[in-house]
């Protein structure tokens, strides 16, 4: 399963989109002011200079360069450009020493684009009636002023936005986040099989809790379309059991009222036998069934898997003996397992029972514990036949009977009883090749995963 | 005459139980209600009572357990469906003596009310057993026939003495397998069978009859040999 990533979530994705249009907001409406300021600050420069112009130009020639002078040191901030030059383009007074070459001299004020003056600043150039060139200019300090700081302004807004809305973003993720995270968690045991578990729902009802709901909605009903498919074959199993107990009390009843039938070949005791058949398989479908309804861990406890053994191989070893098969028991003493002790015991019966079954007289069956880093491990190993790769992991489910099975009395659901007893233990059950033979490895450790 | 009480609310199982027990020799009273239920089995006196776990009013297992309260100890055989395990044993720890699981042969359930009914009777303080010549000591668990006597495993000893104690009594494989080997599950039939077998030849060896019989699609009996 993905990890939820921070990044990734929508909030956050959301969020950072959000605050890149509010930063581009910002930014077109910093652009604005500017170049609303801007124009602004053209028109008043503009009137600045016509009116420094006007006022200079009613000077008679003689005291002009004396008021420029005297204007200029006024001029405490320095935004004011003056310069007189003669006919033939000489200075003769102020600030500025050379007419700058782009202006055009006819008394409308422009840019100046020379070097050395602000870029922004204003300047006229007029001839005045007595051929002198008068020069007046303002410098765009307010406006780069303006600009400044305006650019400083969207600077620091640009990263005040971007850090607290990545901080923001990150913060309102972090709730879907953590939830997102409770669902991924809650729906690890229903990957894992467990269809009654459910994903957490909270009181908001948001769009996340709607998902989980229509989730859980769904899960309601698979897990009432398995119930259903599960109970069909129990309730078969149940219902068909009445009639057969009262069918095998009938011919049982029948066989006492005719004690002269000595022989064991009489169709009485066939049909009698073969009642006790039908229950025996349908006592075990319910029993599957019954160990798959059945609590976990409800009878779990400190199992001596070493003492169980012991007691298998003492419950098997005359039916062994019975049949010529070499009945072994290898233990040692290990630590106690958790498990359910009477299931643990009818699974590995079952699988004695199974190799008792398929070993012919003079074979050997191995009963042993193993010790691995993991845990113990219950073996059956027989000399049979075995089973061939391609059916292992058939012969688990319920009713396969496995090649060599054929002409051997069985129902084919010793081995189902077994692998669902180790699945409620969240054991693993391996079959493997005995090289001949087979070789059941019960891990009584949970598997994971 | 022995006198059984049938607490139970479904009529045809009901019925079964009636024609089975009758057959057997008891009378039988069925009530199909549990708090009628109660009300007899406190105000009369039975020999065993087999007991519905689920019933309407008053369910088995609070029957079972004002009954012990009451300290009446009247054999309670439990029938249930509920197959459980964990069902099996509250069921015995709220008081009942068996438990029995629903479908059931009919013959099971006599047999298990039987060894019930017995187990009320026979004082538990002997140290031998005996049965038509063969002796079986609870103490150094040697069984002994005329001159002759055996150790036995741990296995045969509680075969033997589960037999003994219930001898003339009709045991099915399932009730032989719970009570000697404490399991509730199906070994299979021959598990038990192969262990009477080598028990029978045991006993043999003694030179004691033929003392344990197999009665055709039920079970074995101990008796002692007419």
């Amino acid at each position: 399963m993905p990890q939820p990533d921070l990044w990734r979530t929508t909030t956050f994705r959301l969020t950072l989109v959000l605050g890149g249009v509010f930063t581009a907001g910002i930014v077109a409406l910093l652009g604005l002011i500017y170049w609303s300021t801007a124009s602004y600050l053209v028109v008043q420069m503009d009137q600045i200079v016509i009116g420094q112009a006007r006022g200079l130009e009613a000077i008679p020639p003689e005291a002009l360069p004396a008021m420029i002078t005297a204007t200029e040191r006024e001029d405490v901030r320095g935004v004011n450009y003056y310069g007189l030059f003669g006919p033939n383009g000489t200075w003769v007074a102020g600030n500025v020493r050379r007419l700058p070459p782009s202006v055009i001299v006819d008394g409308r004020p422009r840019e100046l684009k020379e070097k050395g003056f602000q870029p922004g600043a204003r300047a006229l150039a007029e001839r005045l009636p007595w051929g002198e060139v008068l020069f007046v200019g303002f410098d765009a300090k307010t406006l780069s002023g303006v600009r400044r700081i305006l650019e400083r302004s969207l600077i620091v807004s640009g990263a005040l936005i971007f850090i607290i809305g990545l901080g923001l973003s990150a913060a309102v993720s972090l709730d879907p986040l953590r939830r997102v995270r409770q669902i991924q968690r809650a729906s690890e045991p229903i990957l894992a099989g467990d269809v009654s578990a459910r994903l957490p729902i909270s009181a908001r009802q948001d769009e996340l809790d709607m998902l989980a709901s229509i989730a859980n909605r769904m899960m309601d009903e698979v897990e009432r379309l398995l119930w259903q498919v599960k109970s069909v074959g129990d309730h078969v199993a149940h219902d068909l059991r009445t009639p057969l107990n009262r069918l095998r009390a009938l011919l049982y009843r029948m066989r006492q009222d005719r004690p002269e039938l000595d022989a064991d070949a009489g169709p009485l005791d066939q049909a009698l036998q073969e009642t006790d058949t039908l229950l025996a398989r349908f006592k075990a479908i319910q029993r599957i069934g019954e160990i798959d309804r059945r609590e976990r861990r409800a009878g779990f406890g400190a199992v001596r898997l070493d003492e169980l053994l012991e007691e298998l191989a003492a419950f098997f070893e005359p039916l062994a003996e019975d049949r010529g098969v070499d009945l072994q028991l290898h233990v040692h003493e290990t630590r106690e397992t958790l498990a359910d002790r009477e299931l643990l015991f009818e699974a590995v019966g079952n699988l004695v029972a199974n190799a008792t079954k398929f070993t012919p007289p003079g074979g050997s069956i191995q009963l042993a514990l193993t010790c691995s880093r993991r845990g113990p491990a219950i073996e059956v190993i027989d000399n049979g036949p075995g089973v061939p790769e391609d059916e292992r992991q058939a012969v688990f489910e319920r009713f396969y009977r496995g090649r060599a099975a054929l002409g051997t009395p069985g129902s084919g659901l010793g081995l189902s009883i077994v692998a669902a007893i180790a699945r409620l233990h969240g054991f693993r059950l391996r079959l493997a090749d005995a090289g001949p033979g087979l070789r059941v490895t019960l891990e009584c450790w949970p598997a994971d995963g | 005459m022995t006198s059984i009480l049938a607490i139970e609310d479904d009529e045809a199982t009901a019925r079964e139980i009636v024609s089975e027990l009758t057959s057997h020799g008891f009378h039988v009273e069925w009530v199909a209600d549990g708090r009628e239920g109660l009300i007899r089995a406190t105000s009369k006196r039975f020999d065993a009572i087999t007991l519905d776990r689920m019933l309407p009013g008053i369910d088995g297992l609070t029957i079972v357990t004002i009954l012990r309260n009451a300290n009446i100890h009247t054999p309670v055989l439990m029938i249930s469906a509920l197959t459980q395990v964990d069902e099996r044993v509250r069921g015995l720890r709220a008081g009942g003596d068996d438990y029995l699981t629903k479908p059931f042969a009919s013959e099971e359930m006599a047999a298990r009310l039987e060894v019930l009914l017995r187990r009320q009777g026979a004082p538990a303080r002997e140290t031998i057993l005996r049965v038509g010549g063969l002796e079986l000591d609870l103490v150094t668990r040697e069984a002994r026939f005329g001159g002759s006597d055996a150790r036995l495993l741990p296995t045969e000893f509680k075969l033997l003495e589960f037999l003994m104690r219930n001898a003339g009594q009709l045991l099915t494989r399932t009730m032989i397998f719970e009570s000697v080997w404490g399991y509730y599950f199906d070994p299979g039939t021959n598990l038990v069978d192969v262990h009477l077998g080598r028990l029978r030849r045991k006993l043999e060896a003694l030179g004691a009859p033929p003392l344990i019989q197999t009665v055709r699609g039920a079970g074995y009996t101990l008796r002692a040999a007419a």
